[in-house]
């Protein structure tokens, strides 16, 4: 015990003259993390707290564009502007400003829409009424060549996921005026035939069934996952605790080289007491390291103007998975402190490898978006189970049991790493 | 007793061309002080890696007190043995009283005893001013002073040096060799590897000349110099044994 305490002891003096050391372990995530909320919360907001502005050029006036327009005012995603400057916008001028990127959208709502929509409805209860041995007695208008449409016009540069969804959107107005007017015609239609039951008759629900979103946490937020700082403060959390990997190298490195490390090699006791004071210390700092950048999405990054990060409802399971993941990177760092000869190699390789395991590993862009060979590659990544883990406790609400398949994957790869830089330094021995 | 004994030691290290060691046999009796001597490339600091048990041989063996050095003993030799590294084996931002107060508490030594140690060695080396300076700004001899404190807070009953005195100025050397001559004087074993033969002349009993991963010829220093009429000191005896190719 006293040889792991008095390495433990050892270890936080030299890190704590090491102040570049100190900087790469604590400022610069911290930086990163605040940086990389910030810069993401934007396509984060995209399509839901970030409200577009939309031109619209309402030729019709009828209830189709009121519609439109109090149907996109109301998903709260979008601001409707139909003039500009006091003057009514014209489809050329919208057509313009779209094509030069000032809005992303433009909606034209052609003249006669509406009227065009009630003759259909009144074609369809007429044809229903005759088919029933009842008057067609609604009017049509006459069969035209052109088919109306609402034009849109999209900026080149939108998304075509945006694109998307603003069809899907105007899809579903459509529908609902087409169907609102059927539906107004056959009730009209029907108090044509019996005008006594006129005040009595029941009004036609038009949704029967309904969409209910419920979660299947314990109390957790639906949108949680969809905010900037959700994923990234555990995801950055995660690639800054790897990055341990440099310091514990450069300092297995450096002991090998000016002989400390045959030093302590020589004093009687099991080097493995030495061994696992240092990885305590580094396990240590690791968990520092990842409460101090929760803190940041905590309590900074809303001062920001950012969500505040959310940390689910065990915290036991949160601090078991931050331990879980200091002891891999801290044996990654061992295993690369003992496989390379010289800092520079070490501190090369480590940090590339890093970086690739996080881009593999989920921790830029979430894997679930990459293609399927790159998730099963991502899925081999320590640091896609440790944000899996994470994402388990703090997004699913989940248990330690939700998070132990990951922990032991964890857990196993640092003790695999750990016994293979036993089997290197063994074979220097030989 | 012998305070080592190697036979028939050999080391061939993986993807080496040539072996370190070829069949190495030399003793040393206990309580004297030894010198290991031999050109560059003579297999020194293998056969003090091996004594150590940092190597282990391809052949022959090793015994310290007479005790083999196999895994099975190997704890039982560090106790008995004190190495002093020819690097400054110590944490260059750590002062001198933390490096070895972490030495000291790696060999099981704590608290009040373990202090009182400390500083009674760092003031026999004259350096009990600079106990709380960071062993990184120290002068050459001052680290190679503290270099030697970290090997003996055990007490080891077999000190071996390689290079005590490298690169440090007279008054430093001067400091060392009367210390290895105290800690012999105290029945201690000293075995020191030096290029400096005048200075392995002066102080030790015995010598062992090697080259090549061989001996070449082993006796107190008077000994041999008497052996051949042309050499006048150890450096002609060294040279004799060892000719005048410069070695890499």
């Amino acid at each position: 015990m006293l040889r792991i305490i008095a390495t433990i002891r050892k270890e936080w003096l030299l890190l704590r003259r090491d102040k570049a050391g100190l900087a790469l372990l604590f400022a610069m995530p911290l930086v990163l993390i605040t940086v990389m909320a910030l810069i993401q919360d934007a396509p984060f907001r995209d399509y839901q707290e970030v409200q577009f502005d939309i031109l619209t050029v309402d030729k019709d006036q009828g209830r189709l564009g009121r519609y439109i327009r109090e149907g996109l005012q109301a998903s709260g995603q979008f601001q409707v502007i139909d003039s500009l400057n006091g003057q009514p916008v014209s489809e050329e001028a919208a057509k313009e400003m779209v094509g030069e990127g000032k809005y992303k959208i433009s909606i034209t709502i052609p003249k006669g829409a509406t009227a065009e929509i009630v003759s259909n409805a009144n074609k369809i209860v007429n044809d229903i009424s005759k088919r029933m041995g009842l008057p067609a007695q609604l009017p049509v208008k006459a069969l035209s060549n052109d088919s109306l449409a609402v034009q849109l016009y999209f900026d080149p540069a939108a998304k075509k996921a945006f694109k998307s969804a603003i069809h899907q959107a105007l899809d579903n107005f459509l529908t609902q005026v087409e169907t609102d007017l059927l539906l107004e015609r056959i009730q009209l239609q029907l108090r044509n035939r019996d005008s006594t039951q006129q005040d009595t008759f029941p009004a036609i629900r038009l949704k029967a069934v309904a969409l209910r979103e419920t979660s299947v946490g314990e109390g957790k937020q639906i949108d949680v996952i969809s905010n900037s700082v959700q994923h990234n403060v555990p995801a950055w959390s995660i690639f800054a605790m790897f990055f341990i990997v440099i310091p514990i190298a450069g300092n297995m490195i450096r002991e090998r080289e000016d002989g400390s490390l045959v030093r302590m090699k020589l004093i009687p006791g099991n080097y493995l007491s030495v061994l696992s004071g240092k990885l305590l210390f580094f396990v240590g700092i690791c968990i520092v390291q990842f409460y101090l950048m929760i803190m940041v999405g905590l309590y900074l990054l809303p001062q920001l103007g950012l969500p505040q990060l959310q940390l689910g409802v065990d915290h036991l399971a949160g601090f078991l998975v931050a331990a879980s993941i200091g002891v891999t990177a801290t044996a990654y760092g061992i295993l690369i402190g003992s496989v390379f000869k010289t800092p520079n190699q070490a501190l090369n390789f480590g940090a590339v490898s890093i970086v690739i395991l996080s881009a593999i590993g989920g921790i830029w862009i979430p894997l679930e978006i990459m293609p399927e060979a790159m998730q099963h590659i991502g899925r081999l990544s320590p640091l896609s189970w440790g944000l899996d883990a994470i994402n388990d406790v703090y997004l699913r609400n989940g248990h330690i049991r939700y998070v132990l398949p990951d922990l032991a994957k964890l857990l196993c790869c640092g003790g695999a790493m750990l016994v293979i830089a036993a089997m290197v330094e063994q074979r220097r021995i030989g | 007793m012998n305070s080592i004994a190697v036979k028939d030691l050999q080391k061939t290290y993986a993807g080496a061309l040539t072996p370190s060691l070829q069949g190495l046999s030399c003793t040393f009796a206990e309580g004297t002080i030894a010198g290991l001597l031999g050109p560059n490339g003579a297999g020194k600091t293998t056969t003090i890696s091996i004594l150590c048990g940092l190597v282990e041989p391809t052949g022959g063996t090793a015994e310290i007190f007479g005790i083999p050095q196999t895994p099975a003993n190997r704890e039982a030799i560090k106790r008995a043995i004190g190495v002093v590294p020819q690097q400054i084996a110590l944490f260059p931002q750590l002062t001198a009283y933390e490096n070895l107060r972490y030495f000291g508490n790696l060999y099981g030594f704590s608290g009040r005893p373990l202090r009182e140690k400390i500083m009674q060695h760092l003031e026999a080396f004259g350096l009990e001013k600079a106990a709380h300076k960071e062993t990184g700004r120290f002068s050459g001899g001052m680290k190679r002073r503290a270099n030697i404190i970290a090997s003996i807070l055990h007490e080891p009953k077999l000190l071996v040096l390689d290079e005590p005195t490298a690169g440090v100025d007279v008054q430093s050397r001067s400091m060392i060799l009367q210390f290895l001559r105290e800690y012999n004087a105290k029945g201690n074993s000293v075995i020191y590897t030096s290029h400096l033969l005048e200075e392995a002349e002066q102080i030790c009993e015995e010598v062992a000349i090697i080259d090549e991963g061989k001996l070449v010829t082993q006796g107190a220093p008077s000994d041999l110099i008497g052996r051949h009429a042309h050499c006048r000191n150890l450096e002609d005896v060294f040279l004799h044994y060892t000719g005048h190719a410069v070695r890499d």
